[in-house]
């Protein structure tokens, strides 16, 4: 038992993608989920009734006794936006390194090219992060990256504005500038379920106004970007994530990287982290 | 044409791939294969009963096996054909069978018996290693002769996105050199998990 | 440390990164557009990514995650999120010995005064993987070491081993330039089935 690790609530399963009973990993341990009249529930290896919560379109958990309710994400119950289920994509990589990929934003013209970004237009400038002490969460504010076409409703090019938050340390959550309502954010999240500390799976999630294109549409295009991401962090060495300045070199684009590794080292979040240079 | 698809199926993107080599517009209509089993819908089982994707609509013509639908895209286009090209749209169905299926059991979590599936994978990678390297020996780079057919095509997909499932190209110079020459190609499109050459953009 | 071949240089032409290894050392061999051949441990120090991904652009190699540019030296000298940065020095990929003999390029792990390996005038026929480690191989043919294995059977055969992970090697074979590639090619697809107990 570590409670800086157990005491979180970690995502396990798509609600709609529940029919029979099954096994998945969680924490490098067996976990058994399912469905009955409605009501989801989940088991640990022993048999043990482990907690749950239905949120976001998704099934959560806890090995532990989280201390705090999970986090809510209130913008998204307002009328008008759809929400998208774009399930799930396993990863041999830490679940940290997962959610760090999410927090970046120089990668865009380099694997996500002609989508969110392309050359020439690399730079990132300066935005602001700040760990939220009082919610005890990360958050970058005033990112704003050229996206050749930021979203499936976008219709070409534009300057998009950022908002990450980091509410759990496997989760993430991304305000993003929403194309067809200016003054709109639509709403993307990576939920991030630690199958153990090298092996995750990745669970997207949207609520997004955008009344064009087909759902269909909107899981392939989200689908698409995650899957241009999994052949960078089945690539990265190590496959955990490094806490200790020194093994990997930061620059002021990482500041929000920066930020999340230095909150997890805080909170004593070590599951998928690397805590000594090899 | 419309192309019923699957952004992350590797049949579809043999699909696109030709397309777009050949300047071939195609409409595309976003199936939700995963998660949402789409493919299964009445409307989609009305369209191809086997319930699988590609599927391509032209006109009253509807295709549903990718070699078909790569013999009917280049239909008019010779230099895309050869008399080698059956059996390596036979042994492009090996690939699906082996590295396709290690694929979807490794992103998505499809059944499988995923050792065997990594071993038949393998067997058929060191096949079309050794037929490349006959191949570079006589001077070629493509599967059957000096220009590319629906052969690689049909072959490239599975080959290139075997790392998805666990299996690794690193031990394979000609089929790099290959895989290279293909992303080469005037027209080339990538999909999720192979990348494009980025040496031919031009940066700032 | 010895010599060990990491690839044909065939198999890396101008402009080319790919991904090798000496046992648990992984690399990045690239080959610049005018022809000079690097050896490079197969990590950015930025985020981790293999560099063996990347791209080679003029005379740098690229990372592919954030298309960080390394000149010949190691030393990064582009980073696209801050086009007006000039990165510290600090920031660098280390660097092995690398060089080309025979068509052939060659990697030590650690600085090296010893002569590359002779090869007899062979040139280059290709490189397959073997399910087997090094020094097994060299046993097999009771060779005491693996750098060079001279084969002579019905053809006569150069065998220069790169040890891999997981008790597996890579063999580079080189043959008299007159031999039959496809011969000797032949013969090696059948060796390794012999040596992995396999149907070939």
């Amino acid at each position: 038992m570590n409670a800086a690790i157990d005491n979180h609530w970690y995502p396990v399963a798509m609600i709609t993608g529940i029919d029979a009973p099954r096994e998945t990993l969680l924490l490098g341990k067996k976990i058994t989920l399912g469905r009955e009249d409605g009501t989801c529930w989940v088991l640990d290896a022993s048999g043990a009734e482990l907690p749950t919560v239905e949120r976001f379109g998704h099934l959560w958990t806890s090995p532990g006794q989280p201390n705090r309710d999970l986090f809510t994400i209130p913008e998204a119950d307002n009328p008008g936006r759809r929400l998208v289920d774009v399930g799930s994509v396993k990863v041999k990589c830490s679940p940290l390194r997962a959610v760090e990929n999410f927090l970046d934003i120089a990668h865009f013209p380099f694997v996500h090219t002609d989508i969110l970004g392309a050359e020439p237009h690399t730079e990132v400038d300066r935005y602001d992060v700040k760990i939220r002490e009082e919610v005890d969460e990360v958050w970058a504010t005033k990112v704003k990256f050229y996206q050749p076409q930021a979203a499936k409703s976008a219709a070409g090019g534009i300057t998009t504005e950022y908002m990450y938050r980091v509410p759990a340390p496997t989760c993430s959550v991304l305000y993003k500038t929403c194309p067809p309502r200016p003054g709109e954010w639509d709403i993307i999240t990576l939920f991030v379920q630690p199958l153990t500390d090298e092996w995750c799976e990745v669970w997207p999630w949207m609520a997004l106004y955008d009344d064009d294109s087909t759902m269909s549409e909107m899981v392939s295009f989200q689908q698409l970007i995650f899957m241009q991401d999994r052949s960078i962090l089945e690539n990265q060495i190590p496959r955990k994530l490094p806490l200790d300045p020194g093994m990997e070199v930061p620059t002021q684009a990482d500041m929000t990287s920066v930020a999340y590794r230095r909150w997890l080292k805080k909170i004593g979040y070590t599951y998928g982290a690397q805590l000594v240079a090899a | 044409m419309i192309l019923y698809d699957y952004v992350l199926s590797a049949s579809c993107y043999k699909v696109r791939l030709m397309a777009a080599l050949l300047g071939t517009p195609l409409t595309l209509r976003a199936v939700n294969f995963h998660p949402g089993r789409e493919h299964k819908s009445p409307e989609m089982l009305a369209l191809n009963p086997k319930g699988t994707l590609p599927i391509l609509q032209d006109g009253d013509t509807v295709l549903t096996d990718s070699a078909d639908i790569l013999r009917h895209l280049t239909a008019d286009h010779p230099e895309w054909q050869s008399s080698d090209d059956d059996r390596w749209l036979d042994f492009a169905s090996d690939l699906n069978d082996s590295l396709g299926l290690a694929r979807l059991h490794d992103v998505i979590g499809y059944a499988a018996d995923i050792d065997t599936a990594r071993a038949a994978g393998v067997t058929a990678l060191r096949k079309l290693e050794a037929h490349l390297t006959e191949q570079r020996f006589e001077g070629l780079i493509f599967l059957t002769g000096k220009t590319p057919t629906i052969a690689d095509i049909a072959c490239f997909p599975n080959t290139a996105l075997a790392p998805d499932g666990g299996v690794s190209l690193d031990p394979y110079p000609s089929i790099r050199l290959w895989m290279r020459a293909i992303r080469s190609l005037p027209g080339f499109i990538e999909m999720p998990g192979i990348h494009r050459l980025h040496e031919l953009a031009h940066p700032a | 440390m010895d010599w060990v071949a990491v690839a044909l240089t065939e198999d890396v032409p101008p402009g080319v990164v790919i991904p090798s290894r000496i046992e648990d050392t992984d690399l990045a061999i690239w080959c610049t557009p005018s022809g000079r051949y690097h050896a490079w441990s197969d990590r950015c120090p930025h985020r981790g990514m293999r560099l063996s991904h990347g791209f080679v652009r003029g005379e740098t190699l690229a990372c592919i995650y954030h298309g960080w540019q390394y000149n010949e030296t190691g030393s990064c000298d582009y980073i696209p999120a801050h086009p007006k940065l000039t990165p510290p020095d600090t920031i660098c990929v280390p660097t092995y010995t690398c060089a080309e003999e025979g068509g052939v390029i060659w990697v030590s792990l650690t600085d090296t005064d010893r002569p590359l390996p002779a090869l007899g005038g062979r040139t280059p026929v290709r490189s397959l993987p073997v399910n087997m480690s090094a020094a097994d191989l060299a046993a097999h043919f009771g060779a005491t070491t693996f750098t060079t294995i001279a084969v002579v059977s019905d053809v006569d055969v150069l065998l220069a081993v790169q040890p891999c992970t997981g008790g597996t090697c890579m063999v580079h074979a080189l043959a008299a330039a007159e031999a039959d590639r496809s011969s000797v090619s032949h013969w090696l697809e059948n060796l390794r089935a012999t040596l992995e107990g396999v149907p070939a």
